[in-house]
């Protein structure tokens, strides 16, 4: 809608590209004032700030593809952006981009129970599916920690994760299809509607979690699943990290597959219940579990019996289980928010993504404590234990000359000790500009070669999200040093 | 295959210079607000203009950004940056969603302060803001006057007069609209009790005494609703004191950047309410700015703690009750009601279940669940007035909510009511608007009639 009644001007050295932008989305669906340009230059990664050229708003794939096709013309570099909640970068228009964001694309299309699918446009907000069809019985599984405010679409470039992916997988777990608007405009659909698997490469992995570097989805088919029967959750407090550690371990040795398995450290504990939804957990433990198992209700008491009893060999402190929902919504309330929660206790924060083999918890753990020690800077972890999903939270203050660098820094070792215990370097936040150059850690010039060589198929001039997941070839020596 | 381009670590300059801060140095943005901000973006859904517009700098996360811009000087308070700040809807909402508790509000009103230092008000914006905010609400005498008159104009029929011939057609949409629901303007409790300084308790036991704060729109607009307030604050047992000398709470004077009014008026009620230990007010919107009031005076040392211990006094009308205990009506009502929260009642000033719980403790009264009730209604102080397109769309929203088959909806903010009763004419609907104390008063006077009949019938 038009907000002000002052007329949009586009000025003399402004280039004739926002008079095409008018002309394809219409003139109320153009940003490119200085001050609208520089509300876009990061996305939840504020390392990084770079102002786009201009932002466009389409209402249809039409439109979208009329976008592409214009910039790929014109040999202007543009990008896709969802809600700006990304944690890597990857909505950063590092090189002038024009940002194609799709959050008025934001429609429910269909729902198949029968089936059990939807269809979605991209800009369509994760939790906004769930709480569309939880009256029939059924949701949505993939739930990021931001799901209240995150796209679908945002989700298929990241491969979004969330707390419940331990049991039931992240997002390319539930794409059956996509529309895609290519990077020379043209439009074009995969995934066959409702089969689960399609002969040929599958390319629905590939674009899942291309972080948007492939192209451009504009039409999103998920499965949807029946709620589960029932629901158990455990809170449970430990005084040495090593014993919440063993117990993640242990229960799933036992052979229990969680919905949920999530840990916070002493650091995070203080940081949520600074925030806005604290539970009253003591600041004194070293470590807390939140363990969800769900399913039909037959079996689930005794699997939180043997949960219980897997946490008291540890040496827990306090074991509890949720007496109802409402007690269970204020838990998750208090973990999902537990990102920006750090706001509370720190100006700024940077947030990473490694993943390790579970076994190794402890001991990677202790190696971000040391960490922390070196670079002087509080390090806070909040993270899917069950999967080995850490995400140490770095906290430092960009005011300080120097101490953004020693975040960086730091979050790039945190990522090292990852990968030399056998992990990667993003479990579900996506590598984007921010883990780059860390690629290197996991791939080898060679791997990476042979991955953009896949990228320039689909993106052959690389206008579309120039910079982001892969790094040059040749750069950046000093993280080479530290792979050898 | 073409090399992505270099980037480097700084955050590049937008448009103008680096420099310092491009802020005023007095009454500055507090820089603590900002950095509780990581940019999470967990405020966006709630916050109406951005789910109206999709863009980032209408969001409460994009405002926080643009505000911290200035200071670090990347931008100046240009055009559009005063476009961001003042489509703000000022509903906190988005307060109420974040993790790390920023106070975007307040945020939003210091740079509206700013920006109204900067670039001083011109046209029929700086007509409206001398000629209503500066000339007539703080001033009681000229507020009855003006009250005086709409009783005239309703009364005399010229009301009914002018809406056949069809003059309302030759006013702005948005205000034709409000004419139509202005309501029927009784007598001020202000005038109507100036000459008893404390309005004593009924019954026998006296709980104790409060102030109260009549407001300046809601007494003359909504003069019934003080009176009612009055009337269940006496039959609950307290004393009410009108202290003289208190005037507008200067929440729209805030709201629109003129921080020096406020803080000339927040003095005055200060001062005026300084032998009260409990303040009682049945405006959310006021209520929320005098709990607020330590905010404007970062500068003064001396009137910051007064204010602080002014704001601890404040209690919202329900809130009181709730926590004071009330009688629970003996009558029956029946009546099918919704419940809208007023924004600076539910994320202002945290009053969700005390409202409601009134409600449901009225027999007969079916309180129906409104979907996103704590979304804002549009109304935001005079925002329709100055930005009648957002705030028509954001009442559009709301009114999709809104329950079928209902009697009332009711609220507990004046600026809410008529909003919404604009709504309800717009849509066609027939719900009538009340304050929820309303209700409360209409049961036990219902209830005292019933007595009264039953008492008569006996002796007859």
């Amino acid at each position: 809608m038009q907000l002000m009644r002052r007329k949009k001007k586009v000025s003399a050295n402004q280039d004739h590209h926002i008079e095409a932008f008018f002309k394809i989305v219409g003139e109320k669906e153009v940003l490119f004032e200085d001050v609208d340009m520089l509300s876009y230059n990061c996305d939840g990664f504020t390392i990084h700030q770079h102002s786009p050229k201009a932002v466009v708003f389409p209402k249809n794939t039409r439109e979208v593809a009329a976008l592409v096709k214009y910039c790929a013309q014109n040999d202007l570099p543009f990008l896709a952006r969802g809600a700006g909640t990304g944690l890597s970068g990857g909505a950063t228009p590092l090189n002038n981009e024009v940002i194609i964001s799709l959050v008025k694309m934001k429609g429910l299309l269909s729902v198949d129970y029968e089936n059990r699918k939807a269809v979605v446009q991209p800009g369509y907000v994760n939790l906004h599916l769930t709480n569309s069809i939880s009256s029939k019985g059924y949701y949505y599984a993939p739930d990021p920690s931001s799901q209240y405010v995150c796209t679908i679409g945002g989700n298929v470039a990241e491969n979004a994760g969330g707390a419940h992916c331990l049991k039931y997988g992240v997002t390319t777990n539930h794409i059956l299809g996509l529309e895609v608007v290519m990077p020379n405009g043209d439009i074009i659909s995969i995934g066959e509607d409702g089969v689960p698997d399609s002969p040929g490469y599958d390319l629905l992995g590939l674009l899942t979690g291309s972080e948007g570097t492939l192209g451009v989805v504009t039409e999103i088919t998920v499965r949807i699943l029946k709620n589960p029967e029932m629901k158990q959750t455990v809170l449970a407090y430990f005084d040495q990290v090593e014993d919440g550690s063993r117990a993640v371990s242990d229960i799933i040795s036992a052979g229990i597959v969680p919905a949920a398995l999530e840990m916070m450290d002493q650091t995070a504990i203080e940081g949520v219940e600074e925030g806005s939804f604290p539970v009253g957990h003591p600041r004194d433990i070293a470590a807390l579990l939140l363990i969800e198992v769900d399913g039909i209700a037959a079996g689930i008491d005794e699997q939180i019996e043997e949960i219980l009893a897997v946490c008291r060999n540890n040496h827990v402190k306090e074991v509890k289980v949720a007496e109802d929902d409402a007690e269970r919504g204020r838990w998750w309330a208090n973990r999902k928010t537990g990102f920006g929660a750090m706001g509370a206790i720190s100006p700024d924060y940077l947030v990473q993504d490694g993943v390790i083999p579970r076994s190794r918890l402890p001991e990677v753990l202790e190696q971000i404590n040391e960490i922390s020690r070196k670079y002087e800077l509080r390090i806070a972890n909040i993270f899917h234990a069950g999967d080995g999903n850490l995400h140490p939270l770095i906290l430092f203050d960009s005011r300080n000359p120097g101490e953004t660098q020693k975040a960086v820094d730091a979050g790039s070792a945190c990522l090292k000790a990852c990968s030399d215990a056998g992990g990667s370097i993003t479990g579900e936040h996506g590598v984007g500009i921010e883990k780059i150059e860390e690629m290197r850690f996991i791939f080898s010039d060679e791997e990476i070669e042979a991955q953009t060589r896949i990228r320039e198929v689909f993106n052959p001039g690389n206008l579309l999200n120039q910079g982001k997941l892969f790094p040059m070839p040749g750069r950046c020596l000093e993280v080479k040093k530290a792979v050898q | 295959m073409s090399m992505a381009k270099d980037y480097t670590m700084e955050k590049q300059p937008a448009c103008s210079t680096k420099s310092l801060s491009n802020y005023f140095p007095e009454d500055h943005p507090d820089p603590a607000k900002w950095d509780d901000c990581v940019h999470c973006g967990m405020c966006l859904e709630a916050c109406p203009t951005y789910l109206e517009t999709g863009q980032e700098q209408h969001s409460p996360r994009g405002r926080v950004h643009l505000i911290h811009a200035v200071a670090e000087g990347e931008i100046k308070m240009d055009q559009s940056f005063s476009d961001a700040v003042f489509t703000c809807l000022d509903c906190r909402a988005c307060v109420t969603a974040c993790p790390a508790d920023v106070e975007v509000g307040g945020l939003i009103e210091e740079a509206r302060g700013q920006i109204r230092r900067a670039e001083p008000l011109t046209g029929w914006k700086k007509a409206f803001s001398s000629t209503i905010l500066e000339k007539l609400f703080p001033h009681t005498n000229r507020l009855n006057k003006v009250g005086g008159l709409l009783r005239f104009y309703q009364t005399s029929g010229l009301q009914s007069l002018t809406r056949k011939s069809g003059a309302m057609n030759l006013m702005p949409d948005h205000l034709s609209g409000m004419e139509a629901i202005m309501p029927n303007v009784g007598h001020p409790v202000r005038e109507k009790y100036k000459n008893m300084p404390v309005i004593p308790a009924k019954g026998d036991e006296v709980k104790g005494r409060v102030a109260f704060m009549t407001g300046c729109i809601m007494d003359v607009m909504f003069s019934d609703i003080n009176d009612a307030t009055i009337d269940v604050l006496t039959h609950n047992g307290s004393e009410v004191v009108i202290p003289k000398n208190q005037t507008c709470c200067g929440a729209l004077h805030v709201h629109a950047g003129d921080r020096d009014s406020g803080r000339k008026l927040a003095k005055q009620n200060i001062e005026a309410f300084s032998d009260s230990d409990t303040v009682v007010i049945n405006s959310a919107g006021c209520g929320c700015a005098l709990q607020e009031y330590p905010e404007l005076f970062k500068d003064e040392p001396e009137w910051k703690e007064k204010a602080e211990e002014f704001s601890e006094k404040i209690q919202d009308i329900s809130k009181y009750l709730y926590d004071t205990g009330y009688e629970k009506p003996q009558t029956e009502m029946k009546t099918r009601i919704t419940y809208h929260d007023a924004c600076h009642l539910a994320h202002g000033q945290g009053v969700r279940e005390e409202p409601r719980q009134i409600l449901r403790d009225i027999p007969g009264v079916e309180v129906v669940d409104m979907p996103n009730a704590d979304t804002c209604c549009g109304s935001a102080g005079v925002y329709n007035l100055t930005n009648p397109d957002m705030a028509n769309a954001v009442l559009d929203r709301k009114m999709e909510n809104i329950p079928e088959n209902l009697e009332m909806i009711s609220m507990g903010n004046p600026g809410c009511m008529l909003q919404m009763a604009m709504g309800v004419q717009k849509y066609g609907r027939s719900e009538r608007i009340v304050h929820t104390i309303q209700l409360l008063d209409w049961a036990y006077k219902k209830q005292k009639e019933e007595q009264r009949q039953l008492q008569t019938s006996g002796k007859g």
